[in-house]
């Protein structure tokens, strides 16, 4: 007979305003089983920690049922307590009398009822249930990070400098990300890539970090600590060992007209190139779906003048399997297009620009050399025009989220505009001004006050062309919803930030929940905003949602401390939570009979086979299913396909659900 | 000597297998057969009065021994065999499946093969199934349901419908596993129901459609209406037909990325 001690918590008025706390706990000491049962106002705090304790040791306790909040919150807490007091933690169970009870009911006898009946349920389980011991996971301490923008760049760097190893990788064929394309950042104007090339350059320089650019993650299997990565090294037609990066081949490619992906079509690149001057690796990558040699099988010109024979045609894409312990996402985001505007022309108008064209315009290192010249006649516009929330705040257009970023890029540009275009005008439509940040309501001001730009509270409700001019057409609401009409030269929209193409698939690929616009989903929003879901994943940057600099960075480091705080574990202690396979003396070794379905079913291809062979003669008598520990989340979806119940959960078997379940339904 | 027996009796002389299993004339009707010794084919025969699935007795390890095995096949045994195979139940090559193309012996030695073959054969439901199908679908929920309350009403638990199938081969079924007591043991109406829908959501997606079961049950419950209509389902849901080995893995547990139902992305 077991002997099993209920602990009735009042949770302060929380349980004990709806639930005669004290009358459940003399039912339930009336329960078979049950040597001990007490009500107390506070279970978790350190006096009521030991009642259970003293309980334990008094009474000879084999299991221990607290009733109290919901087990998310204190189950740990009393765990703790029962394996001080020398019982194994996973004889302890808690029923939920709170978030399950009292505060979804009203006061009353079937309020306490309820309570009863839920400590009966768990009651019947606890003394089903069986010691578990915690399980023991070895730990590769090396991190993969994905996507080599700034995001991926600060983890790296921050993971390589506590000393573990790391491999980055980036699809494109330089790092830098979106950073490496802006011209001054906010809310200090200081250039983009002087701040950020040298962040590069360690990068391309740390002992502990490999890089892999023109890279994308094939396929990720494993479990936290032991993760296997296979990854896609993009054909880039280049002996990268003996190509110098002199840069003649750039230079001699003929098919000079391909819109540049780092100038957003701005301006024009080669089909053999280098997306901009600092990149790294600064190594040429052929474009196949551009190149002359590829697409027809003429040129083949770069071959020819390269000094060191680097071209490498026909390189196929090759594939690199590493052994990783955690997975930093740091994938960024993208802007929408134009062409998503209807009212602003559908992108057909040469001069209604992204914001992170403007970055181009604005930079130095872009197709104007930092002039504002407009795409279309390459004219200094003289009247230019921003609109905040292009698509941002617009659940009519699919996007109700705030993208955070655009009020301050807009002010930004509009200001460097005017540092460029002394007699210009700019004016900026706006539906509110979020400059929630360290210094960023003083830089808005600056805008304002100081550079003169002008700011209208309204939305732009149509651009069209006429005469050469852009009219836009909006509103002023702080002054009646007067309506505005401006010829303006150029138009920037500040478009909404979105997640960046394929983010759905690299999320399934790796099981990581998303929300529904495709951003990364954080495990919990304001206690574990780094993390994801699935153990040993974690979050940096703009993939979870728009994010500026300084909080992609932070984040980036926060993920970078979770590695590194991961890594710093001798080896992985999990919940022994998991499925097993029953296994029984010979002739029957198992009840398991080696169908396998449990393998197609096996969300984390945890179920592994196990050959029971005889012991002399090392025949195979019998092939049977077994679960990897470490791979193993503990889903159940095994449990409930096998058709012989070989399969079990630990800590949730049939045998103790249906006992709970029973309970439950009693009169 | 017909061929198929020439045939069997080869394979058993030149030692390339250990056993044939076969069908012969018996008193009432055709019965297994099995041919140890080459001069033991002498009566095997091969045609449609052969109904009982002889592919059952491929899973039983102390008849077949650990040798390779051939078996005389009509279609049903054939998907019987593709489909233990699949479930890791035989080893692909181990069996040997002869079955008759006209006059000639046809002899399968890899499953690639037996699909080819099942693929330009596909089944078909008789004329009855599908007219006794029909009806039975035509009825209400609580027509049904009374239709089926009635007929488990017979049900004595004899589990001649277990014991017939060849693909129950589990060491220890779920009828036996008593802690907990999933289904109960004795017999009545709903405890018969119990079993019999877990026994043909056991079989969802796996069931060749032999009809052993039915012609198995001592009480002529129609349990062949039950695993047919379980595999017509199979089909419109997801396209594939039951007991064929195609599916990869079990049509109930597995997923793919690319799956054309939305809600699961």
């Amino acid at each position: 007979m077991s002997k099993i001690g209920v602990f009735v918590c009042h949770c302060g008025e929380n349980i004990a305003a709806t639930v005669d706390c004290e009358k459940v706990a003399n039912t339930a000491a009336k329960f078979d089983g049950v040597e001990f049962a007490t009500d107390y106002k506070y279970m978790c705090s350190d006096p009521g920690q030991n009642l259970i304790k003293n309980a334990i040791k008094e009474h000879h306790l084999d299991g221990v049922v607290v009733a109290s909040c919901s087990p998310r919150m204190h189950e740990p807490t009393f765990r703790k307590a029962c394996s001080e007091a020398g019982l194994n933690p996973f004889m302890c169970e808690v029923a939920n009398i709170r978030e399950h009870c009292s505060w979804v009911h009203e006061k009353g006898d079937a309020t306490t009822q309820k309570a009863i009946d839920i400590v009966r349920g768990l009651v019947e389980k606890v003394s089903r249930d069986h010691p578990l011991e915690s399980i023991h996971v070895p730990i590769t301490k090396k991190a993969l990070v994905i996507g080599g923008g700034i995001a991926g760049i600060q983890a790296s760097l921050d993971i390589a400098n506590a000393g573990h190893k790391v491999i980055l990788i980036e699809r494109d064929p330089s790092i830098g990300g979106h950073m490496s394309q802006l011209s001054e950042t906010f809310p200090t104007l200081d250039c983009s890539q002087c701040i950020l090339t040298p962040r590069m350059v360690e990068v391309a320089q740390h002992p502990n970090i490999t890089l892999y650019t023109y890279a994308e993650l094939e396929k990720l299997e494993g479990f936290i600590g032991n993760f296997k990565a296979t990854i896609r090294l993009k054909a880039k037609s280049i002996d990268e060992d003996v190509c110098t990066g002199c840069g003649t081949c750039t230079t001699k490619c003929p098919t000079k007209k391909i819109p540049s992906e780092f100038n957003q079509g701005l301006g024009n690149r080669t089909a053999i190139y280098v997306p901009f001057p600092q990149a790294v690796p600064n190594k040429p990558v052929i474009d196949k779906d551009h190149c002359l040699h590829y697409q027809k099988g003429v040129c083949g010109l770069c071959e020819k003048v390269c000094p060191t024979h680097a071209i490498h045609f026909g390189q196929d894409d090759s594939f690199i399997t590493e052994d990783v312990g955690a997975v930093v996402l740091a994938t960024g985001f993208n802007v929408l297009n134009t062409d998503f505007f209807p009212e602003y022309g559908y992108g057909k108008y040469k001069d209604v620009i992204t914001g992170l064209q403007f970055e181009r315009l604005a930079s130095a290192s872009g197709p104007t050399s930092g002039e504002i010249r407009r795409p279309s006649d390459g004219k200094i516009p003289q009247k230019i025009v921003f609109i905040a929330c292009a698509g941002s705040r617009d659940p009519a257009k699919g996007i109700p989220y705030c993208s955070k970023i655009c009020c301050m890029y807009t002010a930004k540009h509009a200001m460097l505009y005017q540092h460029k275009v002394h007699d210009g005008e700019s004016t900026v439509f706006y539906m509110d001004i979020r400059a929630a940040g360290k210094n960023y309501e003083e830089f808005v001001r600056r805008a304002i006050e100081e550079d003169g730009v002008n700011y209208v509270r309204g939305r732009v409700a149509r651009v069209y062309e006429k005469d050469g001019k852009l009219i836009v057409k909006g509103v002023d609401t702080l002054l009646g919803a007067k309506p505005v009409e401006i010829e303006a030269d150029m138009v920037v929209l500040a478009t909404a930030g979105v997640a960046n193409a394929g983010a759905e698939e690299l999320a399934q690929k790796l099981h990581v929940s998303y929300d529904p616009y495709h951003f990364f989903a954080e495990a919990h929003p304001k206690l574990r905003p780094v993390e994801t879901n699935t153990a040993g994943i974690y979050l940096a940057g703009a993939c979870q949602a728009p994010k500026d600099i300084p909080d992609t960075v932070a984040a980036a480091s926060g993920a970078a401390v979770k590695v590194a705080g991961l890594f710093s574990q001798p080896d992985l202690v999990r919940e022994p939570i998991i499925a097993k396979v029953n296994r029984m003396p010979p002739p029957v070794f198992s009840t398991c009979v080696g169908c396998f379905m449990c393998e197609t079913a096996c969300p984390y291809n945890a179920i592994e086979r196990e050959e029971i062979k005889d012991r002399r003669s090392g025949k195979v008598i019998k092939t049977i299913a077994k679960v990897n520990p470490g791979l193993c989340q503990g889903c159940g979806t095994c449990v409930s396909f096998c058709r012989s119940k070989s399969i079990d959960m630990q800590g949730f078997s049939n045998e103790e659900m249906f006992a709970e379940v029973q309970a439950l339904l009693e009169d | 000597m017909s061929k198929l027996s020439e045939k069997a009796a080869a394979l058993l002389s030149e030692g390339t297998v250990g056993l044939v299993i076969g069908y012969e004339q018996g008193t009432h009707g055709t019965r297994p057969k099995f041919c140890r010794k080459a001069e033991d084919a002498a009566t095997l025969i091969l045609n449609d009065k052969c109904l009982n699935n002889i592919g059952g007795y491929l899973t039983k390890p102390e008849l077949i021994g650990s040798g390779k095995v051939a078996v005389t096949a009509t279609l049903a045994v054939m998907r019987t065999v593709v489909q233990l195979t699949a479930e890791h139940q035989l080893t692909d090559g181990n069996v040997i499946v002869l079955a008759l193309d006209g006059d000639e012996v046809l002899q399968m030695a890899s499953i690639d093969e037996i699909k080819k073959w099942l693929a330009a054969h596909p089944e078909d439901l008789s004329d009855e199934n599908k007219a006794l199908l029909s009806k039975l679908k035509a009825l209400s929920r609580e027509e049904r349901w009374n239709f089926w309350i009635n007929e488990m009403n017979k049900c004595i638990k004899c589990y001649a419908c277990r014991a017939s199938c060849p693909l129950c081969y589990c060491n220890r079924c779920i009828v036996e596993v008593n802690c907990p007591q999933w289904i109960k043991p004795w017999a009545a109406p709903l405890s018969n129901m119990e079993w019999q829908i877990n026994r043909v959501m056991h079989m969802a997606g796996r069931c060749v459609g032999c009809g052993a079961c039915d012609r198995a049950c001592p009480v002529h419950i129609p349990l062949r209406l039950l695993t047919i209509s379980m595999a017509g389902d199979i089909k419109e849901a997801f396209g594939v037909a039951s007991g064929t080995g195609n599916i990869d893995g079990n049509v109930l547990s597995s997923f793919k990325p690319d799956d054309k139902e939305n809600f699961i992305h």
